[in-house]
Formats: structure tokens, sequence, C-alpha cells
């Protein structure tokens, strides 16, 4: 009976575009066989030069799928690494932008001395700015990285910090001009030390 | 669910219409993200086209089926995630052990055109009626997919405790919603 419990939960209005989206999902892929028996008809069609060319195809796209795949092994293997480090703190940062509520937060990987960022929940940014992150060093803010958001969801990116020589104390993050700046110009979203 | 079965595509709209917004809403109840929530919404519709000859009416009405096949996509991309950022969990993102709470808070009654709606307050209501002990395992069970042993450490009780109060909430609500029947034809 536990099976009606998610009806307690109050409905959400999807928004629009969704239906379109799903339903197109959903019929495509209803249409695969037919699809996939045309194109396997017009392989044999085309005779052996075609077949030769779909081979090639298919050895590129299973190469090109290997090397994804090594390079999210890759990325999963440098975000495990921050996140399961005793070394690593962490700094969690609510921020409000555009009206909404997100959050940033920093693995502060001490021992390589680099840093994982990711933001959460931040307004897609305007056509002509973009975020910059901002190292708070000794010596003043130092540009760390652009953080463009041109969709709405979360970004995840690994920085070397600064060399030797500045200390970081602390980070920020300003709207700036799309090709980022040399030091803050626009609104500080956020300024927090570590 | 003879029109689905017959591959009329109308039937699928009419499906989605009917119940996008309580897909919707319970994946977003369990993983608290509007962008996620809507990618399970695409999944059980997917799953549901391709598979609907797997449903058995015997067994069940197609609602709750269709909501099961929500629940646990929604828990698994919610494990998924889990298993990412254990470490700021620990760090306190993770939800309070008691979020229920506010979950079974009355909805606004805009909400009432909905289709489905009546169905929404009676589960709703007979959620509302179990003991804070009988619903808080429930909810920890169904939202949050956690095991007896899981929630019994969450909840710092016995495991015995757990299983008496689910196996209870569950006789409960079996009692109380038994009747229920799809709004769909």
């Amino acid at each position: 009976m536990t099976d009606w419990l998610g009806m307690s939960v109050p409905p959400r209005t999807p928004r629009p575009e969704l239906k379109g989206r799903v339903l197109a999902r959903a019929l495509a892929r209803g249409r695969r066989w037919p699809l996939a028996l045309a194109a396997a008809l017009v392989v044999v069609a085309g005779g052996g030069g075609s077949l030769w060319w779909a081979h090639g195809r298919i050895d590129a796209l299973g190469a090109e799928r290997d090397r994804l795949a090594a390079r999210v092994a890759a990325l999963e293997d440098t975000v495990s690494s921050f996140i399961h480090d005793p070394a690593t703190r962490l700094i969690q940062v609510p921020v409000s932008t555009g009206g909404r509520v997100g959050s940033v937060t920093i693995f502060v990987d001490s021992t390589r001395h680099r840093w994982l960022v990711r933001c959460e929940g931040l307004a897609p940014n305007a056509r002509d700015q973009t975020y910059q992150l901002w190292f708070v060093t000794d010596k003043g803010m130092q540009p760390a990285a652009l953080m463009l958001m041109d969709r709405d969801q979360p970004m995840v990116m690994g920085l070397p910090l600064p060399q030797a020589g500045e200390r970081v104390m602390g980070a920020a993050m300003s709207i700036e001009p799309r090709a980022g700046s040399a030091s803050p110009s626009g609104p500080i979203v956020f300024r927090v030390g570590l | 669910m003879r029109r689905l079965k017959a591959r009329d595509e109308h039937a699928l709209q009419e499906l989605y219409d009917a119940l996008a917004p309580w897909v919707l809403g319970l994946a977003y109840r369990i993983l608290h993200d509007e962008d996620a929530a809507e990618e399970v919404v695409g999944d059980v519709f997917v799953k549901v086209w391709r598979g609907v000859h797997k449903h058995d009416p015997d067994r069940g009405p197609l609602v709750p089926w269709i909501l099961s096949i929500a629940r646990n996509r929604a828990l698994d991309e919610l494990r998924r995630r889990q298993r990412w950022w254990r470490k700021a969990e620990r760090w306190g993102q993770a939800r309070g052990a008691t979020g229920a709470g506010e979950e079974v808070a009355n909805p606004g009654p805009h909400e009432a055109a909905v289709p489905g709606w009546p169905l929404h307050r009676e589960v709703h209501a007979a959620l509302a009626t179990l003991p804070d002990e009988l619903r808080r395992v429930v909810m920890l069970a169904y939202f949050e997919g956690l095991s007896h042993s899981q929630i019994a450490r969450r909840l710092q009780q016995p495991l015995g405790t757990v299983k008496t109060r689910l196996r209870a909430a569950h006789q409960k609500l079996t009692d109380q919603l038994a009747h229920l029947k799809d709004w769909l034809e």
C-alpha cells in the first residue's frame, strides 16, 4: 500500500517545454526499431563501400567513447581524491544571485595546493557577463578562474593555487565582463576567508 | 491502459498531462533539484511507454506502478549524488533526519484543479493520521530510500523498534488506502 505514498506529495507544475522534450524522447525510442531497420536496409543497399564507411565510423565512435570514458574516469578520480583526502577542508558559501539562492562549495586541498570549486543554483549569466573567482591573497585579489554559467546547471572546476610567494587567505567571486578582469570591477557575489 | 498498450501516442500525451505534475512533485521531494527531477520525469515516461506491457493490472493500478518507477529512479539519482557528496553531507549538507514534518503540511488550495487531487488529499490525510514516530520511519524509508538499519542509525533507535513501527505504519496505511483506485481510465 506504500505504493500510493507518492501521491502524498503536492504536485508541481512542469515547465511547458518539458512536455515536448519528454514525449519526443519517449516516442523516439519507441520508433527506434523501424529506424534501425531502415538504417540497416540503407547500409545493405549501399553495398560494400557504405559498409566499410559504417565500420570505420563505428570504430571512430568507439574510440571517442573510450576517450570520453577515460576522461570521466580521470575526473572522478580527481574529484574522489579531493573528497576523500582527510587533508581536504570544505567551505560552503551560500550565495544569492538574480533573486535565487545557490551555493559555492570549495574543497581546499592544502597538500597538493589546489581547490575544487562547485557552483550550484547561481543565476545564469547575462550574455556579456561571467562569474569570476578570485584568490584573496596577502598581495590583493588574484584572478582564479572564469566560471561562465550559460545554463542553469551546476559547474565543477579544479584550480591550482598561485605559485609560492603569495599566501591565499580566502576566496571571492564577482560578476565581470565576459572576457574577465584583472581585478574585481563588478558586483561581489561573495567573499570568504579560509 | 489499453490505448497505451496499443501504442496510441495521444494516450501517452494524456498520461503525461495527468501524471507529470505528480511524478515531478515526487521526484523533486526526493531530490530537491528541479533539473534532476525533470530528468526523472523524462526517464519515467520513456520507461512507461516502452514497458507498459509489463504492467499487470491484477497486481495493482497504473498510477502506483508509475509512481514506484519515479521513486526508484529518483532514489537511484539521490544515491549517486550522495556517493559524490558524502563528505559535504558530513559538514551538514544532508537533510535533517526529521525533515518529514513540513512535507505533510497541507498544500495550497489553488492546486485543487489538478487531476488526481482528491486522491492526493486521501493519501495525505492517511499519512497525517499516523503518529509522529510511525510517520517519520515511513518518510525516511519511502522518500530517502533508507534501509531498516539505516533508519535505526539515523533515529538512534533499536532496529526492532524501527521494524515494528514500519509494520504498524504499513498496516494502518493499507487499511486506510485499500479502497483507492486510479482516476485514469
